[in-house]
């Protein structure tokens, strides 16, 4: 192995390091469809996460994007049974949006929930619309981050409609989720124009390329690690960072200094 | 490459089953044009070897994309050409005979298809003749997933039960559902790691069909070779099953063929 990086060195030989822990700011919890989980209960991600390094996860539970109160509710039980190893993200149902002013007006940080989780492509409703409103002027008045999952080409949450939303809302910390998967370039104007949007890695980690070009003409300090844990194993994820073209700097801010400055980890 | 465990230091040898190069319609993010940089890419990562193919038996054609890797690879031995198959009918590699004969003047031990580029049908009446022979003489042949689903292997494992079949590149997202029924069916058919991402799947895998049946891959230039490296090097599997999986059980299927 030439890869001169002595942070790469140590995950190499022992999966882990205290010097780098891992902070895993897009991740989930639950079951799901289309999708068998060997691990998928709260202690077996926890183990996980020991294994691999990961200090901490922040989470949204799959049921809460169908039912946000039952779904959320589960969550908040999570987080209060591991405190030192969850935190969640509000998730929201734009369908429901009664529902959605209900869950907003219960919002309160420092119970767990640091944030709030769109997943736009799912419920087929686009980011910009009124229905996600109520959560972006909390997250706006707050400075809370947003994790948006965004995909490129989509017709609810393309790297264009964060853009969209980040002129109106300069003060939410808004998260593109798999950075726009595929519209790369996309992606990288809309967090470069814009101080308050950053790129978060899952999946996207596993395209060659992607990591460098992101560090190259965004920067680390605007790059978050996430796995959609319990979909994928984070030393796969960990593994690209590492292999990446890039700095230790870079690896660090990914893997943890980001996520410790966004989330106030 | 140097691991710790247990207290000792273990040197795990990596062998790729699934890495290209060349040019493309298309090229991934950040392309690889020649071996030579698919080489110092496995040198980065500590990859020691590679079953490779080129892009042009994938978007030209095996006739002329077979030459091209043959000529690419000659010289680096770390590299280990796998070649592409068309159907016996249009005789385009000559007869099945002479085309095994030109695998075996140029080291092939490995077939790859690409029906839905190629515009053939992977089945006892389009392709019958070779594969027929491939399964007489251990041959693997490797599929896409992107390109063959999962009907195409379940219909080629029930003409050719025996087949050496590996699918590569079957997607992040999961796939046991589908590919756990053809493991418990097929002691030839194999899965790789390339995107095998998920969480506790290549240990679960392994309890229940043991090492055998996983080749290590990266599935390069188009997906980091890092993930799919780290994910081995630290799944919760003893080591001798890691070594198996990273190197052991292509070699051992490479050396079984007879040509």
């Amino acid at each position: 192995m030439s890869n001169p990086s002595p942070l790469t060195a140590e995950f190499v030989a022992a999966g882990r390091t205290p010097e780098c822990p891992v902070i895993d700011a897009h991740a989930h919890f639950g079951t799901f469809r289309g999708i068998y989980f060997p691990r998928v209960t709260a202690d077996a991600m926890v183990g996980t996460m020991d294994r691999c390094g990961v200090r901490v996860t922040i989470s949204s539970h799959h049921y809460a994007f169908i039912d946000p109160e039952r779904g959320n509710a589960e969550m908040a039980q999570v987080v209060r049974d591991h405190p030192e190893r969850f935190r969640a993200y509000l998730a929201l149902n734009p369908n429901y949006p009664e529902l959605v002013q209900r869950q907003v007006a219960q919002f309160a940080p420092g119970q767990g929930f640091v944030g709030f989780k769109f997943l736009a492509d799912y419920h087929h409703y686009p980011i910009t619309g009124d229905h996600y409103r109520p959560a972006l002027e909390v997250a706006e008045a707050q400075g809370l981050p947003v994790l948006m999952h965004t995909w490129g080409g989509s017709a609810y949450d393309s790297p264009a409609h964060v853009a969209e939303v980040a002129a109106r809302y300069p003060n939410a910390r808004l998260i593109m989720g798999h950075s726009g998967f595929g519209q790369w370039e996309e992606a990288i104007a809309a967090a470069s124009e814009h101080e308050h949007v950053y790129l978060e890695l899952c999946a996207a980690y596993a395209v060659r390329g992607a990591i460098d070009a992101f560090c190259e003409r965004v920067g680390s300090r605007k790059v978050l690690f996430g796995t959609d844990l319990p979909w994928f194993d984070p030393h796969y994820g960990i593994g690209c960072v590492l292999f990446a073209h890039i700095t230790d700097e870079d690896r660090h801010n990914i893997l943890h200094r980001t996520a410790e400055r966004l989330f106030g980890l | 490459m140097p691991v710790v465990r247990g207290g000792r230091r273990c040197w795990l040898e990596f062998l790729d089953c699934y890495a290209s190069f060349g040019p493309s319609f298309v090229p991934p993010l950040a392309p690889c044009g020649t071996a030579e940089e698919l080489l110092a890419e496995m040198r980065f990562c500590g990859v020691q070897r590679a079953l490779v193919h080129h892009t042009s038996q994938v978007e030209d054609s095996p006739v002329l994309g077979n030459r091209l890797l043959s000529e690419a690879v000659a010289g680096h031995p770390e590299l280990i050409p796998s070649w592409a198959l068309l159907p016996p009918s249009t005789e385009e590699q000559g007869t099945v005979e002479e085309f095994l004969g030109a695998m075996r003047e140029h080291g092939v031990r490995a077939l790859w298809a690409f029906p839905s580029q190629h515009l053939y049908s992977l089945s006892a009446t389009g392709c019958g003749p070779l594969l027929e022979e491939m399964v007489a003489r251990g041959i693997p042949l490797l599929l896409r997933r992107a390109d063959a689903g999962w009907d195409l292997p379940y219909a080629l494992l029930r003409e050719f039960p025996q087949l050496n079949l590996v699918v590569v590149g079957h997607g992040p997202w999961g796939e046991d559902r589908f590919f756990r029924p053809l493991l418990e069916r097929h002691p030839g058919f194999r899965v790789d790691t390339a995107r095998y991402e998920l969480d506790g799947g290549i240990p679960g895998l392994v309890r229940r069909y043991g090492p055998e049946r996983l080749l290590f891959s990266t599935g390069f230039p188009g997906t980091s070779m890092g993930g799919a490296l780290l994910a081995l090097l630290h799944a919760d599997i003893p080591d001798e099953a890691k070594a198996a999986i990273a190197a052991g059980n292509l070699d051992r299927m490479l050396g079984e063929v007879r040509l």
